[in-house]
């Protein structure tokens, strides 16, 4: 794995443990989630009725769509409930000091 | 079967009652914790079918769950508009729901179209709307219907007929009750003592620092029944103190037990199986190494002094530090001791510091044999601290020990003696010859107290 599929999209300061937030990369729309598990990156649209995820919730590892509240695992994308089923593509992420960096190559 | 004893519960275990022990209290006692208010209720047994009977648990379901007030979650657990917890109570599902900045709502978490659940599994959710997963109703959150697809075919539905079916919702110290009877009294009236009391003890006033819910199996009411009375402590968990709790009833919905940690009298255990704690009775030094798992600063009583009275300043210190809170005027009995109030059906709040729990029993879906035992720690909150994000449920099935969930401690091992006779308790129901079980008049009078109170609403709700 090369550092250079990496793209810094955020940094730390800015996005503090129990927030999310969505950043622009490559014609995708990516959410980053910072949980106490670590920061994690997924698509931004729910797979159910593409509403953007950053207008939802973040409540401890589940993101709740606004829409319909369907709720992903940020840890792994995973659909947790109805009505999505089908789960969020998930990117891997880098923190390097404050700087946040995602891969959106597959 | 006690019709020659002139007054049936008034006998007490010898040595120092609770209140001779508040009397020597270091600092004072808040008012509350000086009443007694114990009644003898009676002495029949309790009918073992209770416990195992579907039929009964059905009726239950129909008479007691469908008309009581439970709490469901802490404000805290939804603080923005939109958020929204899950509720199940048996076959029943409830969504509670912060509608707007001062306004909680709860409904029926079923579709007025097909009936279909709208929010799945229990716990925090949060969205803008209710949508049902089947069709596509939309709901507002307060419950209103305001999306109907295909609206040209229901010209038999409007928002007056099909919004949700709502549920009484109200607070109390933190914690957002609901009622499924829509002709239900108000909470306030069903809380008898609480607001009175707790007005000492404010619960708004904490945070959930931990959350385990595990399954236990046995019926709810042998559940919650291992935690009403502190005459196990000889036995189940090899202690020497519990015989000398005092218990009061309040009223038909409120009891309580008061069990000092920190000393006993060795006269309380006269005619307990053995020498055990008895000849010679424990020190003050032995009953402060029993106390350190608190985690306190002193190994040794100092001269003049009790390990009771150490124990409360240790903790003083040490949790006054941790939290951010000057204990400095808190009597040793709220630091130290097990203070437990019971709500009916199955609510159990601890005012105390260090013992700080909030217990919830409730039936498993409809099984009989098994019940979801909801502990929590309620940790006392800094003076202008907001409440932080509760933490997720920590979730044990029947097979695994409370040591499994990280943060409880020297709690885990007492809880997994408090439920380790429960399965056997369950199996005994079912094998007993005797039809009932017998209950102690005094240390066991809550558990009667409760049963009387399930009766009245068994009956009640049979007579409409």
């Amino acid at each position: 794995m090369s550092n250079d599929e990496f793209v810094q999209v955020a940094s730390l300061a800015n996005l503090p443990q129990g927030r999310c937030a969505a950043v622009a990369v490559a014609d995708r729309e990516i959410l980053l989630c910072h949980t106490a598990d670590g920061v994690f990156a997924l698509d931004n649209l729910c797979t159910h009725g593409a509403a953007r995820l950053c207008e939802g919730k973040l409540k401890g590892n589940r993101v709740l769509c606004p829409l319909h509240g369907a709720a992903f695992d940020v840890r792994d994308g995973s659909a947790l409930s109805r009505p999505a089923v089908r789960g969020l593509a998930s990117y891997r992420v880098k923190v390097t000091g404050d700087a946040i960096a995602i891969a959106v190559t597959d | 079967m006690n019709q020659n004893n002139p007054a049936p519960g008034a006998a007490r275990a010898g040595g120092a009652t609770v209140a001779e022990t508040l009397a020597t209290d270091s600092r004072e006692v808040p008012a509350p914790l000086l009443d007694q208010s114990y009644q003898f209720l009676g002495d029949d047994d309790i009918d073992c079918s209770r416990y195992i009977s579907a039929d009964f648990a059905r009726k239950e379901f129909d008479r007691l769950w469908n008309r009581c007030w439970q709490w469901v979650c802490r404000e805290e657990h939804i603080p923005d508009v939109g958020d929204n917890y899950v509720y199940q109570i048996g076959p029943y599902s409830v969504i509670v729901v912060r509608s707007s900045a001062d306004g909680i709502r709860a409904f029926i978490n079923s579709c007025p179209h097909r009936a279909t659940r709208i929010l799945g599994g229990e716990g925090t959710g949060f969205s803008n709307a209710f949508t049902c997963p089947f069709h596509g109703w939309s709901f507002s959150l307060d419950g209103c219907l305001q999306a109907l697809p295909a609206r040209w075919d229901f010209p038999h539905v409007s928002e007056e007929t099909h919004s949700l079916q709502p549920v009484q919702c109200e607070t109390w110290g933190g914690f957002v009750f609901i009622n499924l009877d829509t002709h239900a009294g108000p909470l306030a009236d069903y809380l008898e003592v609480l607001p009175a009391h707790f007005s000492h003890f404010p619960l708004e006033r904490r945070r959930v620092r931990l959350h385990v819910q595990k399954t236990l199996p046995a019926n709810w009411k042998a559940a919650q029944e291992a935690f009403m009375e502190a005459y196990h402590n000889f036995e189940t968990h090899d202690g020497p103190n519990g015989a000398n709790a005092q218990y009061d009833i309040f009223g038909k919905y409120v009891s309580r037990f008061i069990h000092n940690i920190g000393n006993y009298s060795a006269e309380s255990l006269a005619d307990y199986p053995g020498d055990k704690w008895r000849a010679p009775p424990l020190s003050e030094n032995e009953i402060l190494q029993m106390l350190s798992v608190f985690g306190l600063e002193h190994d040794e009583v100092p001269a003049g002094k009790t390990a009771r009275e150490v124990a409360a300043q240790d903790l003083r210190h040490k949790l006054g530090e941790a939290l951010g809170i000057d204990f400095s005027a808190t009597s040793d009995t709220l630091m130290l001791d097990s203070i437990e109030y019971h709500l009916f059906p199955n609510m159990f709040f601890f005012p105390g510091i260090t013992v700080s729990m909030v217990y919830r029993f409730r039936p498993n879906g409809e099984d009989v044999d098994s019940s979801l035992f909801d502990f929590l720690i309620l940790e006392p909150l800094a003076e202008g601290a907001q409440h932080p994000q509760p933490p997720e449920p920590v979730c044990l099935s029947v097979e695994q020990s409370y040591t499994e969930a990280e943060g409880l401690g020297w709690l885990g091992p007492v809880y997994d003696e408090d439920t380790g006779n429960l399965a056997l308790q369950q199996q005994g129901f079912k094998t007993a010859r005797k039809p009932g079980i017998t209950l102690g008049n005094y240390q066991e009078s809550r558990i009667r107290r409760v049963h009387m109170t399930l009766d009245e609403f068994l009956e009640e709700a049979g007579n409409e």
